[in-house]
């Protein structure tokens, strides 16, 4: 009681006072106020026309276009098809399968961004590198208990997430190798590095997954057939690791001489060298240039439609050609822009984090304990 | 007489044409402090880092503990566990809290469990007045503070000589004092080292020998009093001559 009124009118004072900071500033520049004020309108008759179109005259259910208010978004479209959307052609009763793969990367990312607690950063360091191997023999199967499902059939959002993921895990490790051989003191190694960096880079990703699934099973031994979907997934890691490479090299290049003689002089071995001292600086010092890479790979993963892969945006596109739903374009290109958008956005906070983390106590400390 | 613990036999070593160490023979007994001094660009710095192989050198031959030197990876790095290091620029690893810059080494390099390896780490900080810094990056330490994080550090693989490039040249006048006086206490404990400075005080203090180079040659290596006082050498006298008229009038 006694707070409430020794808050209450404070807190009305203070709202008061800075509405009176508000309107002062308003008088004092006109010019500001005119704009803002032509921007709150132009937010407000755009806002309006997405919540009218999207939501208020949106039909959600239906059993084809017919059935849909023609005045607003038919998302009846992407509801009926959203088990399609999402698991591509996997089977109903192993759906849920798909679904792990699905979620798994999701859930690590909001374990990155969790509160600290024990063994948090093992969890999602493990998650993430074993994400590749788990997320292939999951949706694969041919186990006991797990039927066998074929690479054909994995598709949506499971594909995109597979790819996505997949092709930045694998790349990383590899393009930490690539700039160390680059910024190596042996030139053969140097040369090596360049000459792989220089090829995957200068070409388009589209030719590459063309080359990936036409020549890569050349050089594989006679007898062995790799399913479509590993050999564009193997084009776009090559592809990823060159990017990734000259991002660490980045990195790299801002450690100073001094920390190689400091650790040197200690008696550090090249790796526990790397492993302790220099790539936890370099990595931490390039990290949104990592996270911009992965941005933009999991976006590039969307070219695998040119080899027949029907990943999220592939299949909502067949999806658009269906005679029941002609004729909704709109819808099925937003509805894979919100999904894009919201997996991207996610990453970037957990940049974001990473950042922040960079600035308080210990974080590579911890990660070097866990990795011993 | 006793093996020396350092032996630099005809040390010699070119950038180029440029002869940075010209013939260069030192020894340094086990348990001394050896102070190097000269001007800028005469080659002690050099001869320092060939102490623990920072260097290559084209000729001569340098022993620790009656071991030679060789460049091969393997060698080196079980020779630079046996001799420790402080930089000029002090540089610490600056993503490690001061504790783990000191515990790193004996953990990976010296595989020692992580609490024996802290426990260590604490009693050297503790050592050089540092207890209560344990947990602080070494951005949030003063120059002083992370110059003795350094000598912590370099002392928790238990070198049998440490090895000093100016020390206190990147520091301010009290920040050096403090450095001094852990260097001091190492050298009273019986310390093998070898120490670069221009810190003439602290080398008569301390040092059981003096070495004069200019160069890229040793002038006079002599003990500090008759270094200081009985010198023969023009140069050097001119070295400390100026050194004493600086900005005194």
């Amino acid at each position: 009681m006694a707070a409430a009124r020794l808050h209450g009118p404070s807190i009305r004072r203070r709202f008061a006072s800075r509405a009176g900071v508000l309107l002062a500033m308003a008088a004092a520049h006109p010019f500001s106020l005119l704009v803002t004020l032509v921007l709150l309108y132009a937010a407000w008759i755009v806002g309006e026309r997405i919540v009218s179109w999207g939501i208020i005259h949106a039909t959600f259910i239906a059993d084809d276009r017919s059935g849909c208010n023609p005045g607003g978004a038919c998302w009846a479209f992407v509801v009926n098809r959203l088990p399609q959307f999402l698991f591509g052609f996997y089977p109903e009763a192993e759906r849920w399968r798909a679904l792990a793969a699905v979620l798994a990367p999701p859930a690590l990312m909001l374990l990155a961004v969790a509160p600290e607690f024990r063994g948090r950063r093992l969890v999602v360091a493990a998650g993430f590198s074993l994400y590749p191997l788990l997320a292939f023999a999951l949706l694969a199967g041919g186990l006991p208990g797990l039927p066998a499902v074929s690479t054909e059939r994995w598709g949506g959002l499971t594909l995109t997430m597979l790819v996505g993921m997949s092709a930045f895990v694998l790349s990383f490790p590899l393009a930490i190798l690539l700039a160390l051989a680059r910024t190596s003191s042996l030139p053969a190694l140097r040369l090596v590095a360049a000459g792989f960096i220089e090829f995957w880079r200068g070409l388009p990703l589209v030719a590459i997954l063309f080359m990936s699934v036409i020549m890569l099973p050349l050089f594989l031994p006679p007898g062995v057939e790799a399913p479509r979907l590993s050999l564009a997934l193997a084009g776009i890691t090559f592809y990823s690791a060159a990017y990734l490479a000259e991002v660490v090299r980045g990195g790299l290049q801002g450690i100073g001489r001094g920390q190689y003689e400091a650790a040197g002089a200690l008696g550090f071995g090249f790796w526990s060298m790397q492993g302790y001292v220099v790539l936890p600086q370099a990595l931490r010092s390039v990290v949104p240039a990592i996270v911009n890479a992965a941005i933009a790979l999991f976006k590039d993963t969307t070219y695998v439609m040119v080899v027949g892969l029907f990943d999220l945006l592939n299949i909502v596109v067949a999806g658009l050609s269906d005679a029941n739903w002609i004729g909704l374009a709109a819808e099925g290109y937003v509805f894979v822009g919100v999904i894009y958008w919201t997996i991207c956005f996610g990453m970037s906070r957990m940049s974001a984090r990473f950042e922040h983390g960079a600035q308080g106590a210990r974080p590579a400390g911890a990660a070097a304990g866990a990795g011993r | 007489m006793s093996e020396p613990l350092i032996a630099v036999r005809s040390l010699s070593k070119w950038y180029g044409a440029w002869c940075a160490l010209d013939r260069i023979s030192l020894h340094v007994k086990a348990g001394s402090c050896t102070v190097l001094c000269g001007p800028s660009g005469s080659g002690k710095s050099t001869l320092l880092r060939c102490l623990n192989g920072l260097e290559e050198w084209e000729e001569g031959e340098v022993s620790i503990g009656g071991t030679p030197v060789a460049h091969r990876a393997r060698d080196l790095r079980r020779l630079r566990r046996e001799v420790g290091m402080v930089f000029q620029s002090f540089n610490l690893f600056p993503h490690l809290d001061a504790l783990t810059n000191v515990t790193l080494a004996p953990r990976v390099v010296g595989r020692r469990r992580r609490t024996e390896a802290e426990q260590a780490g604490m009693a050297l900080l503790d050592r050089v007045g540092l207890a209560g810094h344990a947990r602080k990056l070494p951005a949030d330490l003063s120059g002083g503070q992370q110059q003795r994080v350094a000598i912590a550090r370099a002392l928790a693989m238990q070198p049998r000589a440490l090895l000093f490039d100016e020390p206190t040249s990147a520091l301010d006048p009290e920040s050096i004092k403090e450095v001094l006086d852990v260097i001091v206490g190492l050298a009273k404990s019986g310390t093998t080292m070898v120490v670069v400075t221009h810190e003439m005080g602290f080398a008569r203090h301390v040092a059981d020998e003096v070495v004069f180079m200019d160069k890229g040659r040793i002038v006079e290596a002599s003990d500090p009093d008759t270094f200081f006082d009985r010198t023969v050498s023009d140069r050097i006298r001119c070295f400390l001559g100026h050194r004493d008229r600086a900005y005194s009038n």
